[in-house]
């Protein structure tokens, strides 16, 4: 062990190594950033460049990539109120009603903060128990990632805000929109009219940059029309503080729950990100005791921001492990991890740990050297980007249309994308005038096709019997889990039922 | 009307500089080539390596851009309707003839120019350690419980899917197949939730080394380079058994022929370059060169075995 670990740093502590890692940071904070750019695409432009280098040069700079694009993606999220990839979705509701309040660099401040602590300490949990984690991994069939699945649904129940059934129609819309295009499963295809561009689908970045950015663009731009936004913009001193000591005492307790269950969704293959964060996001609202501060959920809470982005970045580390042990990546960017792996030799799989094990610790050392690289730079950068919300908004908007065009072309090259992207956005625009919620859309455009698939997988194993669904204990334990949710919620739907019922028969007599 | 005559010249403007741009076309390459992406995983891989080599031999840029969507669909559309110029190509695969059976798109093979077929990557059926000793077990098993021996693949019509319909075909037995996605075969294996699974051998190499999965036959008529350990059903007395995925490089039909003469050049330069030979040992394929016209009979030979395949599985549209 001692060995391997002092060959694996001699393999990056190099003068290539820092400069890689520098580079792969920058590269994916302002792709994970940038609204309609995402870190996979980052990821994508930097894999032909790593061919040529030495594989730990290589390798520390596609993983420095992965970790500044899951930070960055807070970024948007916070400061303009459009996530800048989907694991930053949850982050919108209380990060951006933050901004509002002239609080961006707290919230920004606090995202780096916890999204560091989340993303070692979830290292420092793969790196201790890989072996165990693996092996837990594996026992999630296709039964238990349902449950799973459905579970993270259950978080609509907190995203809803007032009310449960706009924000079930709102999940619904999502789940609908992802059936369009090819069904793997069956190599059916489904509402494409015979249309071939139409056999892509849906694609969930370029339906996400729709809904959350061309509401906005739009309500800005009728804004500037009805000339009301002469008399709301008040740029005034945008603050630079940032949360100190006192801050990560209060909410420390958090950060480590939503840790463990970020490093556990990432272990499982299939789930990822956007799950982790979601169900982050409506743990932070139910453990909190005390009503009031409960109520300020979706109003600017910083537990908003804390929760979610401690989750999706533990992720990075639990990701690892089917990367690494098994050979599954977890979602498209850890995808683009297993290429460049592969092309520099590093074969992912029980035996990695066995044969090449200097090659498994350079990879950590890359990920700690990465994290405390993104640290930096974000910290000094908040001071900076918050200086974008003294642009008017109505020019911020401009440039945020370009960006979103470009950026849902260049996803999958197609011109389709950019017809989706502004589709989804009036549809979105008309979800928030009949009062959707926009985010549980989101949700079901995420697990719409985990949800679908893995239950069919499901059933295809057994036969058709639903018993497979209650024949392990970890598919029980999230039905239960799912119980648990829904009564909660329709007791607390009751108990607001009678008190508007009380008031009114009060004010009737 | 001003801003019509604006807009005009602006059209006329643009008209002489896009044709200035296929005249000034005699020798090619003169400008960048687009390389079209069907998939990612391995495929991607190897296609953003050949672009990087074709680049060197060619003497102009080669952009690999991925175009992923309906099994390869989306990709072979776009090169369908773009200009046969050498200009934009496909780094293509089986799928050209999947995707025509199964329906997804109304054009075959034949819209296609073959310019040179690169590499071959050869499936093999793995099973967990310890279960199956060998295929004649394997066999033994499902004769008897026809219907009972759960089967991985990708999904319905993928070639994973194809591919186990030929190796059970060819053993006589019946089994059930699990569509389960992509890439998830090890973990359905270890887990025992599924019985064998037909996948590429890099995703069960690591497992078979260390004991806890066998990979117990390649459908190649030869061994697999890298790994030459695992028999091929040919060895194991079945004969019949001949699948690959090939993967290369084409046009659109009607390209000229000395820009696909052009390619061709780079691509066989490539093929035997030691830059190639290393990225095929660390991926895990083989190189297997062949040039535009030993590759167009190849396409035809495979396209008529697929489209029956896929008629006797009823997946033919």
């Amino acid at each position: 062990m001692i060995e391997n670990l002092i060959a694996a740093f001699h393999m990056t502590a190099t003068l290539e190594v820092f400069f890689a890692v520098c580079l792969g940071s920058f590269a994916g904070i302002i792709f994970g950033a940038i609204p309609g750019l995402t870190y996979s695409m980052a990821l994508a432009l930097m894999l032909p460049f790593t061919f040529t280098m030495e594989p730990a040069t290589g390798i520390s700079l596609l993983l420095a990539t992965y970790i500044g694009g899951m930070t960055g993606g807070s970024i948007s999220a916070i400061l303009i109120g459009i996530p800048g990839t989907p694991s930053a979705a949850a982050t919108v509701a209380d990060g951006y009603a933050l901004a509002k309040k002239g609080e961006a660099s707290i919230a920004l401040g606090a995202a780096v903060i916890v999204s560091t602590i989340g993303g070692l300490i979830s290292l420092i949990i793969m790196i201790l128990l890989v072996d165990f984690i693996s092996k837990f991994a594996i026992k999630f069939g296709p039964a238990e990632i349902f449950m799973l699945v459905l579970f993270g649904f259950s978080t609509i129940c907190g995203l809803a805000e007032r009310s449960l059934f706009r924000g079930l129609v709102a999940g619904v819309l999502g789940l609908m929109l992802m059936t369009i295009g090819i069904d793997e499963l069956e190599g059916v295809q489904r509402f494409t009219f015979g249309n071939v561009q139409m056999l892509q689908g849906v694609n969930l970045l370029v339906a996400m940059i729709g809904l959350f950015a061309v509401p906005h663009i739009l309500e800005v731009f009728l804004q500037r029309i009805n000339k009301e936004d002469k008399v709301n913009f008040d740029v005034g001193e945008v603050k630079t503080t940032l949360p100190g000591f006192q801050f990560i005492k209060k909410y420390f307790n958090l950060v480590l729950r939503c840790t463990g269950l970020g490093t556990s969704i990432g272990a499982i293959p299939g789930s990822g990100g956007p799950i982790a964060a979601f169900l982050a996001y409506s743990h932070a609202k139910n453990s909190e005791k005390d009503p009031k501060e409960k109520d300020t959920f979706g109003k600017g809470n910083i537990a908003g921001v804390v929760a979610p982005e401690a989750a999706n970045n533990a992720v990075t580390g639990g990701a690892m492990v089917p990367l690494l042990s098994l050979g599954i990546p977890g979602d498209p960017a850890t995808a683009i991890i297993l290429g460049g792996l592969l092309i520099h030799g590093i074969v992912p799989g029980p035996m990695l740990f066995i044969e090449n094990a200097p090659a498994v610790y350079s990879i950590y050392f890359a990920i700690v050297a990465a994290y405390i690289v993104v640290f930096i730079f974000q910290v000094n950068f908040i001071k900076y980007i918050v200086k974008i919300l003294k642009v008017q908004p109505h020019h911020l908007a401009c440039a945020i249309l370009i960006m979103v065009v470009v950026g849902s072309y260049v996803i999958r090259n197609s011109f389709l994308d950019i017809y989706i992207m502004i589709l989804m956005g009036l549809f979105g625009y008309f979800l928030n005038r009949i009062k959707i919620p926009i985010t549980p859309v989101v949700l079901g455009l995420v697990l719409g096709e985990a949800i679908e698939s893995n239950y069919r997988t499901a059933m295809s194993l057994s036969s058709g019997e639903i018993s497979i669904f209650f024949s392990s204990i970890v598919s029980v334990l999230f039905f239960l889990l799912i119980i648990l949710t829904i009564a909660l919620q329709v007791k607390k739907r009751i108990l607001e039922i009678r008190k508007q019922k009380n008031q009114f028969d009060k004010g009737a007599a | 009307m001003k801003i019509v005559k604006k807009i005009s010249s602006i059209l006329v403007a643009m008209s002489l500089l896009l044709g200035s741009n296929s005249f000034a076309a005699d020798k090619f390459p003169s400008k960048y080539v687009e390389m079209t992406v069907l998939f990612g995983g391995t495929a991607k891989s190897v296609g953003q390596l050949v672009a990087k080599g074709l680049e060197k031999n060619l003497g102009a840029t080669v952009v690999p851009v991925s175009r992923p969507g309906g099994g390869g669909a989306v990709g072979y559309k776009y090169i369908q309707s773009r200009p046969a110029s050498g200009y934009d190509i496909v780094w293509n695969s089986n799928s050209v003839s999947t995707t025509f059976h199964g329906g997804k798109v109304p054009f075959n093979f034949k819209t296609f120019a073959p310019i040179a077929a690169m590499s071959i990557e050869v499936p093999v059926l793995a099973v967990k350690a310890g279960s199956f000793k060998d295929i004649n077990e394997l066999a033994a098993y499902a004769k008897k419980n026809p219907g009972k021996l759960k089967v991985g693949i990708s999904g319905k019509g993928a070639f994973t899917h194809l591919t186990s319909a030929i190796i059970f075909d060819a053993l006589g037995v019946k089994v059930n197949y699990i569509s389960y996605g992509k890439g998830k075969a090890p973990t359905e294996l270890l887990a025992g939730r599924i019985d064998a699974a037909v996948q590429w051998p890099g995703q069960f190499r690591s497992f078979d080394k260390a004991g806890q999965l066998k990979m117990l036959a390649a459908t190649s008529p030869k061994r697999i380079a890298s790994d030459p350990g695992v028999p091929t059903m040919q060895e194991l007395g079945y004969k019949k058994v001949d699948v690959t995925m090939w993967r290369g490089l084409a046009a659109k039909k009607g390209t000229p022929k000395d820009h696909i003469k052009a390619i061709e050049a780079a691509a066989k330069t490539y093929a035997s370059s030691p830059e190639f030979i290393a990225a095929s040992k660390k991926i895990g394929f083989e190189i297997n060169y062949l040039d535009s016209k030993a590759f167009g009979k190849k396409i035809a030979a495979d396209d008529k075995k697929i489209g029956q395949l896929m008629k006797n599985l009823g997946l033919k549209k």
